[in-house]
């Protein structure tokens, strides 16, 4: 197993941490580094993948995922704070007063 | 590539997107105004942004019909297809902003309302993984902040649903992004460099890399199973965000769902049957939108599933994968973008005039608004796909595609789908004509004061409504127009 499909793996557990996160925690700022952990998996797999073509595609690629990453992150903490103001809690599941008739 | 050689394919490239280019100077312009602008803000800036989406639709028209051609290195491309789009993008963005004025914090409504409709025009001329992420998210980003532009509890709670459902999509899309890189070694995917590897790969890693960029794609199109952030954020957004939400990034995620979708089938040679995975998708979609818009008692919430299925019809014409089909679905969203706005339009005159969390609210109420009650009516029987309107041609185009693609192929799904929708119209009927029996049929409370509606917003509202019959009576003018668009990958 060479270090390229270790990275891979690494790559792979990372994203599945990330969902899990997303999908177990209850706080959203918590939620929001699960997200973080996803976008860094796709990272490390767009260097190393990187690393068995020619050009610097999947490193460039990276950056720009980082970029977007940190809007994302910017606007999601607004939304966070501006619903915190409200409700008093960060916490998605404590936040529904919108009515469910699913 | 050389410097000198990047700097003359940019400027080679920057007369093909002025559009874009305009919208993009004109964010700049309305920071500015909003900044020094003290009476009339709004009012002012919302002038100011028709105009510019004017001219931006002056600029595209003037460009057409086109060459295709490779923009900035690839990472786009100017056709007659995506141009298409961008013009009903560029309309959707102008006809919002006729629907209200925003009151509050309106520079930034208006800057985000233009954000992303260039956003979703870059979408639409992506051909490149790096330029589908940037523009999803702008398109993303700005509709976040626009759901949340109540400013109040509910909205707030809208918002941060959309925003943490929808930044998980981006994050599957940017790792099946990364995966499909390592298979393929390139994120061009209109190139043969991409069809040949994706045709020796093994089946798993593709599918897997499929299945997680599409997901994101179809939560923008609000398509089952993606479709939960819809009822929370339609119910609590502002109305005129709604018709917007529910237009452009919906569109601008069907215009990436063909060109992705026909990129992963390999003319018919892939791993797994395409047909029958979209069908299988619109099938589900028309179902759960359909069957949970009967139990809604708030009409925003109803709207909201009715858009779930309406994906879900948007989707059938893709099913056949060809050109035929293609131009079916290119229709049915110049009908879905009038009704919808149609239908939004109306809803937000009877929401301004009294709050409306249910729909005995409506009662009487067509006898003393006739014409909203009028345009609200003709939207929500287009919705549901009756003549006279152009709901009805554009549901008889995308199923004889359909019926087509049957008698081509063969698939029982396909014959599924057809069968299922066509006996949704009778579900919908059941749920979207509940308010205008409301309105015409129940008596008007005692005490309901008259209401002026005003000029401009009757004139809105009697333009959609005489589209919408006009498209029905005389559909082969515009059918005319978009048979001549060939598209190729």
């Amino acid at each position: 197993m060479t270090i390229n499909d270790l990275l891979f793996y690494l790559s792979a557990f990372l994203f599945c941490c990330g969902l899990l996160i997303v999908f177990t925690k209850k706080n959203a700022i918590m939620v929001l580094m699960g997200i973080e952990l996803m976008l860094n998996a796709a990272n490390l797999n767009l260097v190393v993948f990187n690393h068995q073509q020619s050009g610097l595609d999947g490193q460039l690629t990276a950056l720009f995922v980082i970029l977007v990453a940190v809007c994302e992150a910017a606007v999601g903490i607004a939304i966070v704070l501006r619903v915190y103001q409200y409700y008093q809690t960060a916490v998605p599941d404590q936040v529904s007063e919108l009515k469910e008739h699913d | 590539m050389s410097v000198a050689d990047a700097i003359a394919s940019f400027s080679a490239s920057l007369p093909r997107v002025l559009p874009e280019v305009v919208l993009a100077a004109s964010s700049c312009v309305t920071l500015l105004l909003g900044l020094f602008l003290k009476k009339n803000k709004s009012a002012v800036l919302a002038i100011f942004s028709i105009a510019v989406f004017l001219v931006a639709i002056g600029l595209l028209v003037a460009t057409w019909p086109q060459q295709p051609v490779s923009l900035f290195a690839g990472m786009f491309r100017a056709d007659d297809f995506s141009a298409f789009f961008r013009l009903l993008f560029l309309t959707g963005g102008a006809l919002t902003i006729c629907i209200a004025l925003q009151k509050e914090s309106s520079t930034e409504y208006y800057l985000f309302i233009q954000a992303v409709v260039a956003g979703a025009c870059w979408l639409a001329m992506s051909m490149h993984f790096v330029a589908v992420l940037v523009s999803l998210e702008l398109v993303s980003i700005g509709s976040y902040i626009l759901a949340g532009f109540a400013f109040n509890k509910a909205s707030s709670e809208g918002s941060l649903k959309y925003f943490l459902m929808g930044s998980v999509a981006t994050a599957c899309l940017i790792y099946g992004a990364s995966l499909l890189y390592g298979i393929t070694g390139t994120f061009d995917f209109s190139s043969q460099q991409l069809a040949d590897a994706l045709l020796q790969s093994q089946t798993g890693f593709m599918l897997i890399a499929a299945f997680l960029i599409l997901a994101a794609i179809l939560f923008k199109l609000t398509a089952f199973p993606f479709h939960l952030w819809a009822p929370d954020v339609y119910q609590s957004a502002p109305t005129p965000v709604v018709a917007f939400i529910s237009v452009v990034p919906k569109l601008a995620g069907l215009v990436v769902f063909i060109k992705l979708v026909l990129a992963f089938n390999l003319f018919g040679q892939a791993p797994i049957n395409w047909k029958s995975v979209i069908s299988a998708l619109a099938l589900l979609s028309i179902l759960v939108g359909n069957l949970s818009a009967l139990a809604q008692t708030n009409p925003k919430r109803m709207l909201a599933y009715s858009s779930i299925a309406q994906a879900g019809f948007l989707l059938v014409g893709v099913t056949t994968l060809d050109l035929a089909g293609i131009h079916a679905t290119m229709f049915y969203a110049v009908a879905f973008l009038l009704m919808n706005v149609l239908v939004f339009t109306a809803l937000h005159f009877f929401e301004k005039w009294k709050s409306l969390p249910a729909f005995t609210n409506f009662s009487g109420l067509g006898r003393v608004a006739f014409v909203p009650a009028l345009g609200l009516v003709i939207g929500l029987v287009a919705l549901t796909g009756l003549p006279p309107t152009a709901g009805f041609t554009a549901k008889l185009f995308v199923f004889s595609a359909l019926w087509g693609s049957w008698t081509d192929s063969g698939q029982f799904i396909v014959l599924l789908l057809f069968v299922t929708g066509l006996l949704n119209t009778i579900v919908a009927l059941y749920f979207y004509l509940k308010i205008p029996y409301y309105l015409f049929l129940k008596a008007t409370p005692p005490g309901t004061a008259s209401i002026k509606i005003t000029f401009t917003g009757n004139l809105l509202l009697l333009i959609l409504v005489i589209a919408i019959v006009w498209l029905f009576l005389n559909p082969g003018l515009l059918m005319g127009w978009i048979n001549r668009i060939t598209f190729v990958l």
